[in-house]
């Protein structure tokens, strides 16, 4: 590089942009958030795994519904691995990652559907906390997904990056974000 | 883009990251013709994105890795993905070697030596610091081997270092600044480092020694040419099978293409450098190139990441510094058997006082796993202003059976995938149990009113194309020439016999910078 950009020009560089979504035929450009209110289309999962995974999120990492764990997840599954912001690429598991997150929804279904006759998402608070308590200790019988913690550990983590890891949740922590460069999206492909 | 040479040049290089662009600077500075093929994009500061989620971007490699064994390896979060490799998000911690580091088997009867004492390397480590910047005081490490005094001053120490220093000293250790590759003054056109903590996402303003900052601006200077999104698939060699005689790669539109050259340079990380060579294999090296000893994808190694965290009543502002932290600690660090008793081998030594944001593998969510709902919430408020935290970096031994071989998976250009089969010794796994209790010991002498730690990880990889003095159990020779094909050249922790207890970058450019000299020196022998 011939020279390096000042602080000031990094940041007017970096304009605060938003995902680019196909809705009612058009293009539009949503937050993950207003995304998941406008009913944008998943474009990997179903929507009973959708379902499953914001019930699991907001129980694990409230706020998680409403700042759009579904559309985050749903967005990264579909698109190319180089572009993929899930920490699961971090954590030794082969890509593609979308049989991870299918088997382990379904497993929690299944488990749920086995103690009580009903999806996860239609749980009462404590037999859906429970249930959590015994994924976290890897003691749910019949389980078919992948290791119970660690399926645990993943979405909890994929709920903390968007209540914690955007702008906005900073500014909630009340702590400064302090860029060097905007993010152009909370996490999309740049527009 | 430019295009890439159709006539034999003088050197090529696979990989674009610490090692490839030291060696890229110092050929075309010497007049070589080099080409630099990079199998990931282009990247430039506006990628850097201030994020933890952005910054997944740039890691990971561009063919997958498969990871079996105990203790995986951890390639996504340890490798490079894009032009700068690993050393474009690297946390520029550059402690050297010990000279016990050298001679392990020598001194302790177990693990390999290194082909070179410390004092061979010095001057190398006293050039780069030089040549990279780091900040530090020289004076106060008393743990610092022999070396020139660090070019920049101490890095600023906070509320949150101030505290955990505390600790270490009521328990009768002494802390240093830790010494970073990061600007704490204007260096060389460099602006001094802001501190705002973004180093996992890459350094935009050029404050962190890296690939992009040091060494790539130099090379193309020098007349180098850097082709990314150029995937080497081959090392080639001549008939004889006693030379290399250039590469075959793929283009990012699919062609495939030959690049002819008297030296290839390979530094393209620990992972893919084996792979490489495996599938690289012809009559002649049946075993992959530069495999006659049978040690090529043998030896690899991790750090032991021992991550501590705590909270304090006073405020300690942690989402700021520098993520590779503030101050180091490297008590016993040159007796390997301090911790014999407890079945321990090795060395390490403390980073202390990260820069931590909310979330990411390393930030504050993910400390605490067992907490959720309120509880979460209520943590993280309280704790983005309180948290504390060190890690340790922990030697793990070298064993033959930690090594890469080639998968039946091919990747879409029809290389065998990597596959790294990685299992920690139980002295290693000791060592780190050792360091876990006394770094808890350390945070409760610095008053923190809680202390937790959490699992045991796998930071830096080395190993796989080790050098030695005999071709018999080693790749290279101490410059990294590869005893079989005497122009093919290896950078990188790769090269690393044994891991020892500090982060590897600077130890790799030293080697580079060493290799490179020696093969400047050397031309004619080499390329024959």
């Amino acid at each position: 590089m011939s020279a390096h950009p000042t602080r000031r020009e990094v940041l007017k560089a970096g304009g605060v942009g938003l995902l680019t979504f196909t809705l009612g035929g058009s293009l539009v450009k949503l937050s993950p958030a207003q995304a998941q209110a406008a009913g944008v289309p998943l474009a990997v999962l179903s929507q009973e795994e959708a379902n499953t995974l914001a019930a699991l999120g907001e129980r694990l990492v409230p706020g998680s519904r409403e700042a759009g764990v579904v559309a985050f997840v749903d967005h990264q599954l579909a698109a190319s691995p180089a572009d993929c912001m899930l920490m699961i690429q971090y954590l030794g598991v082969d890509p593609p990652f979308t049989p991870f997150y299918r088997e382990g929804l379904a497993a929690l279904d299944a488990a749920a559907q086995a103690r009580h006759k009903l999806p996860f998402a239609k749980l009462e608070d404590a037999p859906a906390e429970a249930l959590i308590d015994a994924l976290a200790e890897g003691k749910v019988d019949g389980w078919t997904g992948p290791p119970p913690p660690f399926f645990y550990f993943v979405v909890r983590n994929d709920a903390c990056d968007v209540v914690y890891g955007t702008v906005k949740g900073f500014a909630a922590l009340g702590v400064p974000y302090a860029a060097h460069i905007m993010p152009p999206s909370e996490w999309g492909e740049p527009s | 883009m430019t295009a890439l040479p159709t006539e034999k040049i003088d050197a090529v290089i696979v990989g674009s990251g610490a090692a490839g662009s030291h060696f890229a600077a110092r050929l075309a500075q010497a007049g070589k013709r080099v080409a630099i093929l990079e199998a990931g994009p282009a990247r430039e500061n506006k990628d850097l994105v201030s994020s933890m989620l952005w910054a997944r971007r740039l890691k990971g490699g561009v063919a997958p890795v498969l990871e079996t064994g105990k203790d995986t390896v951890g390639y996504g979060f340890n490798s490079g993905h894009g032009v700068g490799g690993s050393s474009m998000h690297h946390y520029g911690v550059w402690p050297r070697l010990h000279a016990n580091d050298f001679r392990v088997k020598t001194l302790y009867g177990r693990g390999r030596d290194w082909p070179m004492a410390y004092a061979d390397l010095r001057p190398y480590y006293d050039r780069v610091q030089k040549e990279c910047g780091i900040a530090g005081d020289q004076r106060m490490e008393s743990s610092q081997p022999p070396g020139a005094p660090y070019p920049m001053p101490r890095v600023p120490i906070s509320e949150q270092g101030r505290i955990v220093g505390h600790g270490f000293e009521a328990l009768g250790m002494k802390v240093s600044p830790l010494p970073l590759a990061v600007t704490t003054r204007a260096f060389k056109g460099r602006p001094p480092c802001i501190w705002d903590g973004w180093c996992d996402a890459g350094c935009p303003i050029g404050a962190l020694a890296n690939a992009q900052t040091v060494h790539l601006p130099q090379a193309r200077v020098a007349g180098a040419t850097l082709h990314p999104e150029t995937e080497v698939v081959r090392i080639l060699t001549d008939t004889s099978g006693q030379r290399a005689v250039g590469v075959e790669a793929v283009t990012k539109d699919g062609q495939r293409v030959k690049v002819m050259a008297d030296v290839v340079v390979l530094a393209a990380f620990t992972i893919q450098n084996p792979r490489l060579l495996l599938a690289s294999a012809t009559p002649q090296h049946p075993n992959g190139l530069a495999n006659s000893s049978g040690a090529l994808g043998r030896f690899i190694t991790t750090h032991g990441a021992a991550p501590i965290f705590g909270l304090h009543e006073k405020e300690t502002t942690p989402g700021f510094g520098a993520l590779g932290g503030q101050l180091l600690n490297q008590e016993h660090y040159d007796d390997k058997n301090a911790h014999a008793e407890q079945g321990a081998f090795g060395s390490y030594q403390w980073m202390i006082a990260h820069a931590i944001k909310p979330n990411g593998l390393l930030g504050i969510a993910p400390s605490r796993p067992d907490l959720r709902g309120k509880a979460l919430s209520d943590f993280m408020q309280r704790a983005t202003r309180h948290i504390i935290t060190m890690t340790g970096v922990v030697e793990e031994e070298a064993l033959a059976e930690n090594r890469v071989t080639l998968s039946p998976r091919k990747d879409a250009l029809g290389v065998p995938l990597a596959t790294v089969a990685h299992t920690s010794s139980k002295a290693s796994v000791a060592l780190w149990d050792a360091a876990v209790a006394v770094g808890l010991k350390v945070f409760k002498a610095a008053g923190a009113s809680e202390a937790w730690h959490t699992n045991r990880a796998p930071m830096h990889i080395m190993g796989g194309t080790v050098m030695g003095k005999s071709p018999a159990d080693s790749v290279t020779n101490s410059y990294g020439q590869a005893h079989d094909l005497p122009n093919l050249f290896i950078g990188g922790a790769g090269l690393f016999p044994t891991a020892g207890g500090v982060n590897p970058t600077f130890t790799l450019h030293a080697l580079a910078a060493r290799s490179v000299e020696y093969l400047l020196a050397n031309w004619d022998s080499a390329v024959g």
